[in-house]
């Protein structure tokens, strides 16, 4: 009984920090990794000398993600107040399943990862993908390249397509011919190590397909009963989201206070290409986290065709635009 | 002396393997992708020494937490075991199917039960250490000798002092080996707690560099955890060699 309760008043003292102010409302934030420029934007707002959460009335704890866990389910369970999921295509699975999660934004506007070849390689066209060894992420990234290919005519068997591991290494010492690499992060290895022009992309909305990414998600409960708290973290993101893209090096900054360790320049590199994947498409006009219904609605056509989820989803229930449009425009432009 | 002179051999063999990592790197000229220079890896850790000396000591705060836990549940176990045959017909196949459940899965649960608190980490520490503890507590107190309890019984002994007089130091050998195994694996549980979302700790230092492919970082991290496991494991085998100074196997 003693140790139970030992235990127990351990377990509290390192659960709660510290002290907390009594008027504002605790809330989380889940993100899909760990601390990293591509996330910049929530620390920033965060950060002491800024609290753009706290005087939206939000006490804020970011949650870093990791490779075993999955925000939506975080999120659907109450253990998480808010979410960046993986993206359209995870926020369609939850709703596929019954989860009872929204997605109130969209981070990603555009594909954020792409397909790489050798630029003095044999692959030229997609066609020129037939017989060759692809990797690419079994978590969406293979439909997209699936649905790429198969406009070029070739289909399952006409490649070696296999699941890519976490190192881009096999592609840059020649075992494999066509890698998936996010534009922020993979990418970044190749480039270092192979240099920019000797590598080739091949880009998912040039073949008329899209798949934004990062997606921001809510309980529908939340969602319902307090729309305020929903509409006020979206605000103070957008704060952190323009500042850091406005000022790459504070956003950086910020980032590195909390994980010493990540490499300057690589985050550097990632802060501009996440920067230039937020303000794509019709972001430019509508602002942060837009909530493209045409590229969602493209989203999910593809994977219905490809029998990723099994019945058409109620796309305006899932994807809910009315917290941001209750935001002026001028307070979502980056 | 004669430690002395064991603990001077280690030293020496450690500094040569050092010599030899960094000497083999440039004389074979192998690419730091592969193997950067131990000079190097040790320069990483000197530009940004807090992140490290944090990360080990939340690494090893969760690791003696779990173990400590582990340890104590499962000698309780053992002897519970020992004393209530029918309750360890009962539960031992419970604990035998929750040692069957991949840790991974595990993990996953236990950031939805206790958030990304120290406490997730140790109980998944935990996790992986109770059940040898547990089994091999219950096997030294299984293989005390018969008439020997019989004769400290006939001297008037309770159960309690026969337990404490006999029974459990006679199974502290045993106990030991589960302890080294524990101490071990009580350093992987905690680091795969935190590859379920925390910010600090050898386990994300490792999970970071790893997805970044940061090469330098993640030796970095993987010295750290190896100086801790290896710091650990040593503790554990002193103490041994201490209390059981009768029978220790090393």
């Amino acid at each position: 009984m003693q140790r139970r309760s030992l235990l127990a008043g351990f377990g509290a003292a390192l659960a709660s920090p510290a002290l907390h102010a009594q008027t504002l409302t605790r809330a989380s934030l889940r993100l899909k990794w760990l601390p990293q420029a591509q996330f910049a934007g929530f620390y920033l707002a965060k950060a002491k000398a800024k609290g753009y959460y706290a005087a939206e009335g939000i006490d804020l704890t970011i949650n870093p993600g990791g490779p075993n866990l999955l925000t939506e389910n975080l999120v659907a369970t109450g253990a998480d107040t808010f979410g960046l999921s993986g993206g359209t295509d995870s926020v369609f699975a939850a709703r596929d399943k019954g989860l009872p999660i929204i997605c109130v934004g969209v981070a990603h506007q555009v594909t954020p990862f792409f397909f790489v070849t050798r630029a003095d390689g044999p692959i030229k066209t997609l066609a020129d993908f037939r017989g060759k060894n692809l990797t690419a992420w079994f978590t969406g990234a293979n439909y997209v390249l699936l649905g790429m290919l198969a406009q070029a005519g070739l289909r399952a068997g006409d490649f070696n397509l296999q699941p890519q591991q976490v190192s881009v290494t096999p592609f840059i010492e020649g075992q494999t011919d066509v890698v998936t690499a996010t534009k922020y992060n993979e990418f970044y290895t190749l480039v270092s190590r192979m240099g920019r022009d000797k590598l080739r992309t091949f880009v998912a909305e040039d073949y008329g397909i899209t798949f934004p990414r990062d997606t921001l998600i809510v309980g529908e409960a939340i969602a319902k009963e307090k729309p305020e708290l929903v509409k006020g973290f979206l605000r103070a993101s957008m704060k952190g989201w323009r500042e850091a893209l406005a000022e790459p090096k504070l956003g950086v900054d910020t980032v590195m206070g909390i994980a010493p360790t990540l490499n300057r320049e690589h985050q550097e590199f990632m802060l501009t290409e996440i920067g230039k994947l937020m303000l794509a498409g019709k972001a430019a006009r509508e602002g942060l986290f837009w909530i493209d219904q045409d590229a969602i609605k493209s989203a999910h056509d593809f994977l219905l065709r490809y029998e990723v989820i099994k019945q058409p989803i109620n796309l305006a229930t899932a994807y809910d635009r009315s917290f941001l449009d209750a935001i002026a425009l001028a307070d979502r432009r980056a | 002396m004669m430690q002395l002179r064991a603990l001077l051999r280690g030293v020496v063999g450690l500094l040569l393997a050092a010599l030899l990592w960094e000497g083999a790197v440039l004389a074979l000229h192998i690419r730091p992708e592969y193997l950067p220079r131990l000079s190097t890896i040790l320069a990483a850790m000197a530009a940004t020494p807090g992140a490290y000396w944090d990360g080990f000591l939340r690494t090893l705060a969760e690791t003696l937490l779990g173990f400590a836990a582990g340890g104590f549940v499962g000698v309780l176990n053992g002897v519970i075991f020992l004393r209530l045959p029918a309750l360890r017909d009962m539960l031992f196949p419970i604990f035998i199917v929750s040692q069957t459940i991949p840790v991974i899965a595990f993990g996953a649960l236990v950031v939805l039960w206790f958030g990304n608190t120290l406490l997730a980490k140790a109980v998944i520490a935990f996790y992986l250490t109770f059940f040898p503890v547990t089994v091999n507590t219950l096997l030294g107190l299984n293989a005390v000798d018969p008439r020997q309890v019989a004769l400290l019984r006939s001297f008037g002994a309770g159960p309690g002092t026969i337990l404490r007089r006999l029974q459990l130091p006679a199974a502290l050998p045993q106990i030991f080996v589960a302890l080294r195994l524990a101490a071990s694996l009580s350093l992987v549980g905690a680091i795969v707690g935190e590859w379920f979302g925390d910010t600090i700790g050898l386990g994300v230092l490792l999970l970071q560099a790893m997805y970044n492919e940061n090469v330098v970082s993640l030796w970095a991290a993987i010295l750290c955890a190896a100086v801790l496991g290896t710091g650990f494991y040593a503790v554990v085998a002193y103490a041994e060699r201490r209390i059981v100074f009768w029978g220790a196997e090393q």
